[in-house]
């Protein structure tokens, strides 16, 4: 006891609340996460069967009940539960358990940051509703998700097969080249809104452009979204940049993966949809902010007003967060089945020679105008 | 009904190469598909087989879920000759004769059994058959069921014109 001492004067009561509401704020933050991706592996069946005239998966019943096939997820974990765990016999064991855990973590990792509301009082204590508000978010995004070609390289690698290595090579091609234009594209986005701190620029999207236009990111940076959301799908391996997956031909890095190691490769992809959706959102198109929505309620550029209770303020606020990032899921999903495969040598010339270009001269063109507005 | 389009491979203008605008435009044709299917999915023309079926047309009648015609004293007319089983493309057909004592007819099927789940309705067997024991006339279509043993078919359930009914079609016989 008398060895404890030092340490717990060190757990003082501020460290304490500040530990509970971290983790209350990662326990429902990442919950709602992992339950919209159970939602997500559902939604993408059944989008893509609708656009494509079909019905989609409707016959998971339990007791007579389908409920559209929202059952299916649940089949589906218990399938690849009940799958048998196989090894390559020459794989590398260490390896081929580690990497599904490397692509998955630096994924959940990278929603430390994302900011899903202002913050709340609670009895005179401030909650901000990020999990870790860091001064350099954004970096530490771009550092995390950087991270996530391990898990793809370490798999193909470790598996000691011919197609899976043939779609890691790939992978940590395609990856590290769009790895550049995603850093490059969010330059722009910095000089403008000074910071890189996430809940600064969602906090600096909330004013107005000429007093009407709500001053989001892709207003002052539309080229800018279009490039980032095109190198973020191309970081998410999905249709029209799934060649590391292939699956008419190479099946890709998780070749010999079966039951829930593979799970974890699937559940990890839809992840990082909603990951690049959050971010899309937070960058561009506002984050938790409503147009005209302050902290004390409406404040219309015509004058008028309509005052609402904080609280409320904040419930709607993580309301049009969610619902902003459920309309950019259904867009990533909806393009994912709309646009063809690109061949390899077209993926890498769309990368050097297509949006890389135009990133860096999209940050020579902000930096102009910043210049000539005299904001530099 | 087949149209043949002509495609017009012109080169693409600049519009095109620069394919943002084009990936918009095909966008919005999957994004029509999807809200004209999810508000009103009575246009889907997928059929819930096997809950909904759709009437039979023409040929497609003719060659349905086997079954094996009786003699009027009620014993199957099949002799047991392997005819049909010889001539069967997918080896779904299972015969093990036995032996009549009394009879003029030497043989009979012990055991008759089709798989239906590899039987690909080709109707060799009908035309096989020297006595016109087999038929496919019962208008069932197999398939959709929840068990394998649903699909194999045993001496007892063809002798059945349809599920619960005794033979009656083709009943008379030379040797009644």
């Amino acid at each position: 006891m008398e060895r404890l001492k030092p340490f717990i004067a060190l757990l003082d009561l501020d460290l304490l609340l500040f530990m509970a509401v971290s983790a209350v704020k990662v326990g429902f933050f990442l919950g709602a996460v992992m339950g919209f991706t159970a939602f997500l592996t559902w939604v993408e069946r059944k989008l893509s069967s609708l656009m494509q005239d079909r019905v989609g998966p409707n016959r998971a019943s339990i007791f007579g009940f389908t409920l559209l096939g929202l059952f299916h997820p649940i089949a589906d974990g218990i399938k690849l539960m009940m799958k048998e765990d196989f090894v390559p016999a020459r794989a590398s064991k260490v390896l081929f358990t580690l990497a599904p855990v490397i692509t998955l973590v630096p994924v959940l990792a990278a929603f430390a940051v994302i900011p899903f509301g202002n913050y709340i009082e609670i009895l005179g204590y401030r909650v901000d509703l990020v999990i870790a508000r860091l001064p350099l978010g954004l970096l530490y995004v771009l550092a995390v998700s950087g991270f996530a070609i391990y898990g793809t390289f370490l798999a193909g690698w470790a598996s000691k097969s011919n197609f899976a290595l043939l779609g890691a090579l790939r992978g940590a091609a395609q990856m590290i080249s769009y790895e550049v234009t995603l850093g490059l594209t969010l330059v722009g986005l910095m000089m403008v809104y000074g910071t890189a701190d996430l809940q600064q620029i969602v906090l600096a999207q909330g004013r107005l452009l000429f007093g009407v236009i709500p001053a989001w990111g892709v207003i002052y940076q539309f080229p800018a979204f279009l490039l980032f959301l095109t190198a973020a799908m191309a970081e998410n391996k999905r249709t029209p940049f799934d060649v590391v997956e292939g699956e008419s031909e190479i099946i890709g890095y998780f070749m010999e993966y079966s039951s829930m190691r593979f799970a974890i490769f699937m559940f990890a992809e839809f992840i990082e949809i909603i990951l690049v959706a959050m971010l899309a959102v937070t960058l561009f198109l506002g984050g938790w902010q409503i147009p005209y929505l302050g902290e004390a309620g409406f404040l219309f550029p015509c004058g008028r007003s309509i005052a609402i209770h904080p609280y409320a303020v904040v419930l709607a606020q993580m309301a049009a967060f969610a619902g902003k990032t459920a309309f950019m899921c259904w867009a990533l999903m909806t393009l994912r089945w709309t646009v063809p495969r690109f061949r390899f040598d077209q993926v890498m010339k769309l990368a050097w020679q297509g949006i890389l270009p135009l990133s860096l001269l999209n940050i020579l063109v902000t930096g102009l105008v910043l210049l000539l507005a005299g904001k530099l | 009904m087949i149209e043949i389009k002509k495609v017009n491979n012109r080169p693409l203008n600049l519009l095109e190469r620069i394919y943002v605008w084009e990936i918009f435009k095909g966008f919005l044709v999957t994004a029509r598909h999807f809200f004209v299917n999810l508000f009103c999915p009575g246009k889907i023309i997928t059929i819930q087989y096997p809950e909904i079926t759709r009437p039979l047309e023409h040929a497609a009648k003719r060659r349905t879920r086997h079954r094996l015609k009786m003699r009027a004293n009620g014993t199957p007319k099949c002799v047991a000759c392997f005819l049909c089983a010889t001539a069967c493309p997918a080896f779904c057909i299972h015969i093990e004769a036995g032996e009549f004592t009394s009879s003029q007819v030497e043989k009979y099927p012990a055991v008759f059994d089709v798989d239906l789940s590899r039987c690909v309705m080709c109707g060799m067997c009908v035309e096989a058959c020297p006595e016109d024991a087999i038929a496919m006339d019962t208008e069932v279509i197999p398939g959709g069921v929840l068990k394998r043993e649903d699909m194999y078919l045993t001496r007892n359930k063809l002798l059945q014109n349809m599920p619960g009914d005794p033979s009656i079609k083709g009943a008379a016989n030379r040797l009644a």
